[in-house]
């Protein structure tokens, strides 16, 4: 594993039983073949998820976490999308005071077909976190290092 | 074989809804605003049927002279009555295409079935009303389907010919059944929102109107509609003369054809088991959920110990499950110590979908075939390896 996946971003996915399918696109463990550095832990809801096992991830170590929902309207059950969307931008914003870029954390919406567009989302959000700072030590993450000021500025 | 069926059909639905999300942002896909759609055609024909009952004579000698005054004489009758009968097509339409997609898409299983058995009483009800709106007009057309319509209820055994007299105030067609026939168009109307209430009692923030965009469309079009083709009566009903010719409307009247075909009460048996087995639907096949492929969460359970009473829970729960009763002794946690209220979860209405567990900061929810430590441990392998 660790060849392919030393240098990409570590990413933990948490994906909706009734969003995109992943039958054929993951290894056991939930790994994406595509993107060996991206696991995938399939959920109830999207709404199930706690914002702060978000929190709890990247202090273990990740360097992205996401959500997938079924697309805005269409949550089998009514509203775990939307109030999940709303409960990353709270985490989002709160994070961000702890110097935690938010594209670290990314809600995504993608129904049972729309494979290729997870994919390319997927893509894309590696790319992002490729572009980010390395990610500091967990022990040294509170002390925010140098750079994060000029991060501010831009946000 | 009904499931792998159902299983098909869900395919083409969520497929369709791939293609229609490339054409529209995914939240103004139409299709995921049907149950708001179809309230927003009742509220159109609410509206537009207090505009005609002002105009209205219920007699069997104003009824037809009354709609004509009202289609002709009366500024923006005509269109206002086109609007009427426009979106009773439209409210069907509307009606059945959140029928099959909640059905498509598993929305009426288990805890979900309140809103199916209400939604098929509203379906029951909105036909009917449909029916008797159009006998309201008359006109030839409005003899036929009412002398059909006798001639079903009469064929039912035992009960129908008290049927009958109910629908015509009397033995037959007299004085009294315009104004009958007047109740049982704005009765069973009226009820529609009893059976709305029933129908969104179990739902959290039901989604009762659709996106502007498409209540200004839909309005448009069906406005648009009846300014283009008018809705007309025919030539005024008179009993015992055969009507000329006469168009049946597809979607109310296809019984009242068929009726020329087949003996009644095959045709009143016919709907009956259509809305038996309409009713049975949530029911029939209903495997433990593991044989149906699904995933069995389990009920939501509350860690009493730690609930806070913060209602957060009670707030974001789809399904009104949850519900908050006056704290009968204090937590265990720090932060529970002075709880005034605990959560907790009625197990019949749980869908299992986890979105309290989300909800709840303090660790006092979980789904027990996804506990949190399971899933701290996956988290923990995969940012390990
Ligand atoms: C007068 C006709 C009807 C109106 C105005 C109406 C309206 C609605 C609305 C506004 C919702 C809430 C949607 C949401 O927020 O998720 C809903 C849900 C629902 N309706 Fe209807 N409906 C009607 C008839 C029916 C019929 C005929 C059926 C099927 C037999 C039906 C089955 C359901 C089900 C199963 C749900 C729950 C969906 C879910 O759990 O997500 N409804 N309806
Ligand atoms: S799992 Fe929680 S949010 Fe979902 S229906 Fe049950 S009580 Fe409500
Ligand atoms: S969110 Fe948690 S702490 Fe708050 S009322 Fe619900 S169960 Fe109790």
């Amino acid at each position: 594993m660790s060849a392919a996946a030393a240098g990409a971003p570590r990413v933990v996915g948490f994906v909706c039983d009734w969003a995109v399918a992943t039958a054929g696109l993951t290894d056991e463990a939930g790994r994406l073949h595509a993107h060996p550095s991206v696991v995938l832990i399939r959920v109830p809801c999207s709404g199930f998820i706690r914002p702060s096992w978000l929190e709890d991830a990247l202090r273990a170590g990740a360097d992205g976490v996401f959500v997938v929902g079924c697309p805005y309207g269409d949550c089998l059950n009514r509203e775990g999308n939307y109030l999940m969307q709303e409960r990353i931008e709270q985490l989002q914003r709160r994070l961000q005071r702890r110097k935690v870029e938010p594209e670290r954390l990314t809600m995504l919406a993608h129904g049972l077909h729309d494979r290729e567009a997870f994919l390319a989302d997927v893509a894309g959000l590696l790319d992002a976190l490729g572009r980010l700072r390395p990610p500091a030590p967990a022990a040294a993450r509170p002390a925010a290092p140098a750079r994060a000021s000029a991060e501010e500025g831009g946000s | 074989m009904y499931r792998r069926y159902l299983t098909a059909l869900q395919r083409w639905t969520l497929g369709l809804d791939v293609w229609i999300n490339r054409v529209y942002p995914s939240d103004l896909n139409p299709l995921y605003y049907t149950g708001g759609l179809t309230n927003l055609f009742l509220f159109v024909l609410v509206l537009s049927g207090i505009f005609i009952f002002f105009y209205y004579v219920p007699s069997l000698n104003g009824a037809h002279a009354s709609v004509a005054y009202l289609t002709e004489q009366v500024p923006y009758g005509g269109l206002i009555r086109g609007i009427h009968r426009y979106s009773a097509d439209a409210f069907i339409i509307a009606a059945l295409l959140h029928l099959f997609r909640n059905w498509f898409t598993d929305r009426y299983l288990f805890a979900r079935d309140s809103p199916w058995i209400s939604g098929m009483f509203l379906l029951l009800f909105g036909g009917f009303v449909g029916v008797t709106g159009y006998i309201l007009v008359w006109d030839e057309r409005a003899l036929v389907v009412f002398s059909e319509l006798v001639r079903l209820m009469r064929s039912i055994p035992l009960v129908g010919e008290r049927f009958a007299w109910v629908l015509q105030a009397g033995p037959g067609i007299s004085d009294e059944t315009m104004p009958r026939m007047l109740l049982l168009h704005v009765g069973p109307a009226s009820a529609l929102y009893v059976l709305l209430w029933w129908h969104y009692v179990r739902l959290r923030h039901p989604k009762v109107w659709p996106p502007a965009t498409w209540v200004l469309t839909s309005l448009g079009i069906v406005t648009l509609l009846a300014a283009v083709v008018p809705a007309v009566s025919g030539t005024p009903a008179q009993p015992g003369v055969q009507p000329t010719t006469m168009w049946l409307d597809v979607f109310y009247l296809l019984p009242f054809w068929l009726a020329g075909y087949v003996p009644p009460f095959l045709i009143v048996a016919g709907i009956g088991l259509l809305f038996v087995a309409g009713f049975a639907i949530p029911y029939v096949n209903r495997e433990d959920p593991h044989a149906m492929g699904i995933r069995h969460a389990g009920v939501a359970q509350v860690v009493d110990g730690n609930c806070t009473g913060c209602e957060l829970c009670y707030y974001d729960c789809p399904y009104n499950a949850i519900v908050m009763v006056p704290s009968p002794y204090p937590g265990a946690t720090r932060a529970a110590a002075n709880r005034k209220l605990l959560a907790v979860v009625i197990d019949s209405r749980c869908v299992e979908c986890g979105i309290c567990i989300g909800a709840c900061p303090f660790e006092a929810l979980e789904l027990p075939a996804f506990m949190e430590s399971d899933l701290q441990r996956r988290v923990a392998e995969a940012v390990r390896a």
